[in-house]
């Protein structure tokens, strides 16, 4: 009965939907405040009964009801609690029904703490919002149903993708959809903007709240993904460049340049129809990225749907969301009003540097992701377009953004004073540059590339502490006027402070654990040792031990440095039966200076006896990847907090009385 | 409980949910020129904050505040939301409130399941006693095959095979196959079994292994109706579904008489027709029709599942009656047996199996069917 109510709650969703797509847009045409009004309720209903098909959907996977296939196919009753509830959104539909609660979540939000928007932009933003949830639930309930029925059930269900069975990846696609999906009430604010035919200040405010609690999200999201990638795939990477990676960071790039260029439009009114194209954007990357993983367009990890129907109607979806926004973007981007004036240098242009290299950098991405799609439909060859492309061409973009950034922050609105600039950060220039030297001295085999962004990673982040000194008068005024100051200080101040700090950390991540790493592939048997980065390992033993729904191999590798004992790991191979696959457990040692990383796996050829192929890498800094976007979540959700970000109307509007003729 | 109460309070929930704003009418609502000055008001004091902490000169403030205050004029000179605030429309949202859970009732109707009641794991304890039954014979099955010195029987290991498929444990059935692919007495079948086998462990994906199987049974018998079939879905895989199609075609001309399989082969012509765009065919274009037709089995693939264990019933009813008139025929009494068995009726089922019983006595010592007759009369509570 159960996943019934579910399929039922979804149907009323989807005509709930219907109604709240059609009647606060007419609502907001002809004044009509109840129409308007219609859209908070609407909202609240839609995510009530999604939210319902959700948990229905859930408790079918917690007590392992095989009568709904969906459940079949990816649980097991023998699967830990954890990872039956995670099942729910492990497969296709399950997905699916996620990205749709996020969505009427999102609508919900601006229904419920959405008062200090007008009306009339409240309505249309959540009849768009509806419109979009009316595509994606009209999705799932004829060509994905989540709640479909199987009867008499089978005995016991196939199991979800070991792979997938890990904690960081229970809490990724919710975290990732958080984002990827928030952006889509950007998107239905962009539009319900052009529909009213006014962007203005104002505007970018509303807006801004939204905008930033994607934004966390989907940094956190992206963080958890590569730490999922880093320890569970065993080959100690954290980035691949792989399809769905890309995807899911093309909406991150566009959404940072959004973020910055609609700070622009919220003090100087300026970048109107910019801000209103890359809130657009943004969000057909997230469809598209959507489309891309759902279609089954790709082969990787993820991609577990595989199959053309589906993927044409979101194709159709795509289109008709995409090509109208875009069309709507024509017809009334010209007829915005143009904002403020500014020099070339002023903190405007710096922006504009931002938001050129983002966009460069997505453009770039966009292309080395769909490519080889491209190739393979017209000419039939298959290519992958992997790190040596994005490193070649990504990486340099990023170089002058991390230039720009360290200067962004001293300049001023309008006009800036370089000189004047260069003057306060000339000492940081040098200390970046005589640590790059340094660098170079220590590791004179790296690569000139990671040192100069090494170099740039320092020069960020002494510029923003050199920022966020100065407007604190750290060090020329008493500490306790400091402190005073420092309080004083919006919290977004201090968010920009601690995301541009956390971009900087991540950096230095990023060039150390993939210039300065180390790895030696070996065959092993009990007895081998390998000298890594200081490290003598001896790999003393492999053992089986049982687990609750597979078997692992558990190797020993005793670690040693300078003749002393230092600790054990112990990487596994777990093999589980019913779903006939098999995963790598890695064992890492952590520290801040960098990981000491092992992972075991079945040679190739099939020899006799105890050999098993050892993977040991040492990666340095690897964790100030993880630290880094640490700071960037929490500089997104200073700032978020930032009072100002609820600044409602003094005067409220009553409604007037039915018995009241119109004025 | 009862699905249709709570679908019914769900319905209502929704319909209130739609006269929402109908009730407290009062509610404060923003509109565009006082929400816009508010942020503005709001950017006034900032700019004010910045300039007193020194982050901009007052210089710059100043003009950051003229700025912001055109901006508020603006927004006066729009004057408000066009003025005309109304209100009305309260029928058409009494009309939606009625129409929401009457369409999401016939989308409902159209996807839905209710007959389907749910079955938690935890619940089917009684169920899962009868499968670990036959996962023990299948295994105790196994074991006597493994052990047997000459490798075991042919049919043993066919049946090994057939019971593993049963179960959708294609894996274990391939290699149940794999056991018997080299003998002297293996036949055309067995390799198209294993083939099937093959193709059902790869979700229906045509692999190498399996064409290559395909192809051998072909080349033992070039009729093979099954391995025919395989074929064919391995060239429409492969592209070439022109081929596929004639394939099939080729092989139903090539019969007389009206044979079991033809409908699969009318099936699967029609499915590769619709791609194709050939026109669809009958099984009358082939053979003269007796018994049930295309249509026939098309409709019982639609039935109810009520309906179709009946139909099942009527087919094992007229097996019944078909081996009253043929008493020695022993596979057909195992084959009924196993039937009833599968549909719970055991005290029928044990009939069958002792009717066996009494014709193994023809059989060498060695023969599987006597371990499944004493499997099926055990199980059956003989």
């Amino acid at each position: 009965m159960i996943p019934e109510l579910g399929q039922f709650a979804l149907a009323l969703a989807m005509a709930i939907a219907l109604v709240q797509s059609v009647v606060p847009m007419i609502g907001a045409a002809r004044g009509n405040l109840v129409w308007m009004r219609s859209a908070q309720s609407t909202a609240l209903g839609q995510l009530l009964f999604v939210g319902v098909a959700f948990g229905a959907l859930m408790w079918a996977f917690v007590v392992s009801d095989f009568t709904v296939v969906n459940v079949a196919e990816n649980s097991n009753s023998l699967k830990p609690m954890l990872f039956k509830v995670a099942a729910t959104w492990g497969s296709h539909e399950g997905s699916l029904l996620l990205w749709t609660l996020i969505l009427t979540l999102f609508g919900a939000g601006v229904a419920m703490f959405g008062s200090n928007i007008p009306h009339a932009l409240r309505a249309r933003t959540l009849a768009v919002q509806a419109w979009i949830s009316l595509g994606f639930l009209s999705f799932m309930l004829f060509t994905s149903n989540p709640f479909l029925r199987i009867s008499p059930p089978p005995v016991d269900g196939n199991d979800l993708n070991p792979l997938l069975q890990d904690v960081g990846l229970a809490m990724h696609p919710p975290l990732l959809y958080i984002g990827y999906v928030g952006f889509s009430i950007v998107f239905s604010f962009a539009v319900a903007a052009l529909i009213e035919g006014r962007v203005d200040a104002a505007w970018a405010r509303w807006v801004r709240p939204w905008t930033l609690a994607a934004w966390v999200s989907l940094t956190a999201g992206l963080a958890l993904g590569s730490w999922w990638a880093y320890y569970e795939l065993g080959w100690g990477g954290w980035w691949f460049w792989d399809p769905v990676e890309n995807v899911a960071f093309m909406p991150w790039l566009l959404g940072t340049a959004l973020l910055h260029s609609a700070i622009v439009t919220e003090k100087r009114g300026a970048f109107k129809s910019w801000t209103i194209l890359l809130a657009i954007l943004t969000f057909s990357l997230s469809l598209l990225g959507t489309f891309i993983v759902r279609s089954g367009l790709l082969t990787s990890v993820h991609a577990f749907a595989v199959d053309p129907e589906r993927g044409i109607y979101i194709l159709a979806l795509l289109g008709v969301s995409i090509g109208g926004s875009l069309t709507l973007f024509a017809a009334r981007a010209p007829s915005m009003e143009g904002g403020g004036l500014f020099a070339p240098v002023s903190r405007e242009g710096g922006l504009l540097i931002n938001n050129l290299l983002l966009a460069t950098a997505c453009g770039t991405v966009l292309f080395g992701t769909l490519y080889p799609l491209f190739l393979e439909a017209v000419t039939g060859d298959k290519i992958s377009v992997g790190p040596p492309f994005f490193n070649a061409s990504f990486v340099p973009i990023m170089m002058p953004l991390l230039l720009v950034m360290g200067f962004g922050p001293f300049l001023t609105w309008k006009r800036a004073d370089l000189r004047g600039i260069s003057q306060r950060l000339w000492m940081v220039a040098a200390v970046a540059a005589v640590a790059a030297l340094v660098l170079w001295y220590l590791v004179t085999k790296g690569p000139v590339l990671a040192i100069l962004a090494f170099g740039l990673g320092i020069w960020l982040f002494l510029a923003t502490l050199q920022d966020w000194g100065a407007r604190i008068k750290l060090f020329r005024a008493p500490f306790s006027e400091s402190l005073r100051r420092a309080r004083n200080l919006p919290r977004a101040s201090h968010g920009m402070t601690m995301a541009h700090l956390g971009l900087a950390v991540c950096i230095f991540g990023f060039v150390g654990s993939s210039a300065w790493k180390e790895e030696i592939v070996t065959f092993a048997e009990p007895g081998t040792e390998v000298q890594i980065a200081g490290f003598d390992i001896r790999f003393a033993k492999v053992e089986s031990v049982p687990g609750p729904n597979y078997t692992a191999f558990r190797a020993t590798l005793v670690v040693n440095r300078a003749g002393a004992f230092v600790q054990n790991l112990y990487p596994e191979r777990r093999i589980y039966p019913v779903a006939q696959s098999t995963t790598t457990e890695s064992s890492i040692r952590h520290t801040l200076a960098g990981d000491l990383y092992a992972a075991i796996s079945e040679p190739a050829a099939e020899t006799a006896g105890d050999v098993w192929t050892l993977r040991v890498i040492y990666e340095p800094l690897v964790n100030f990847i993880w630290l880094g976007s640490f700071m960037l979540v929490l500089g997104g959700a200073l700032s978020l907090s930032d009072r100002r970000l609820r600044v409602g109307a003094p005067r409220r509007a009553k409604m007037p009385e039915m018995a009241q003729p119109a004025e | 409980m009862n699905f249709w109460i709570p679908a019914a309070l769900m319905a209502i929930l929704a319909g209130l949910i739609i006269l929402l704003p109908l009730w407290r009418r009062g509610t404060a609502q923003v509109g565009h020129r006082e929400g816009a000055l508010a942020i503005f008001v709001d950017q006034l004091k900032e700019v004010d904050a910045e300039r007193v902490r020194g982050v901009i000169s007052p210089q710059e403030a100043e003009a950051a505040a003229l700025e912001i205050k055109r901006r508020m004029l603006a927004v006066e000179r729009q004057g408000g939301d066009g003025g005309k605030i109304r209100t009305g429309g309260t029928a058409a949202l009494f009309v939606m409130a009625v129409m929401v859970p009457l369409l999401a009732g016939g989308v409902y109707l159209a996807t839905g399941a209710p007959g389907i009641s749910s079955q938690p794991f935890a619940e089917r304890a009684a169920e899962r006693g009868e499968d670990q039954k036959i996962v023990e014979l299948a295994e105790r099955l196994k074991a006597r095959l493994q052990a047997d010195e000459s490798g075991g029987p042919i049919e043993g290991w066919e049946l090994l095979a057939q019971t593993y498929m049963q179960m959708g444990r294609y894996q274990d059935a391939v290699a149940a196959l794999a056991e018997i692919l080299d003998r002297p007495d293996t036949r055309a079948g067995h390799v198209t079994q294993y083939a099937e086998a093959l193709i059902a462990a790869a979700d229906g994906i045509v692999t190498q292994s399996a064409a290559a199987a395909i192809d051998r049974a072909l080349d033992m018998d070039v009729l093979n109706p099954a391995a025919i079939f395989y074929k064919a879905q391995w060239l429409e895989q492969d592209g070439q579904v022109t081929e596929a199609r004639a394939l099939l075609v080729l092989r139903l001309s090539q019969e007389e008489t009206a044979q079991p399989w033809m409908e699969y082969f009318i099936r699967e012509i029609n499915r590769i027709s619709t791609t194709t765009g050939d026109a669809a065919v009958a099984m009358s274009d082939f053979v003269t029709v007796r018994g049930p037709s295309a249509d026939d089995v098309a409709a019982a693939a639609e039935m109810t599942a009520d309906d179709r264990a009946d139909f099942i019933q009527s087919m094992v009813a007229g097996l019944a009656e078909r081996l009253q008139e043929t008493p020695e025929d022993l596979d057909g009494w195992l084959q009924l047996g196993r039937a009833y068995g599968v549909l719970g009726q055991s005290d029928k089922a044990l009939e069958a199996y002792r009717a066996a019983e009494g014709l193994l006595s023809t059989l060498a010592a060695e023969d599987p069917r006597h371990a499944i007759v004493a499997q099926g009369l055990a199980a059956n509570g003989g």
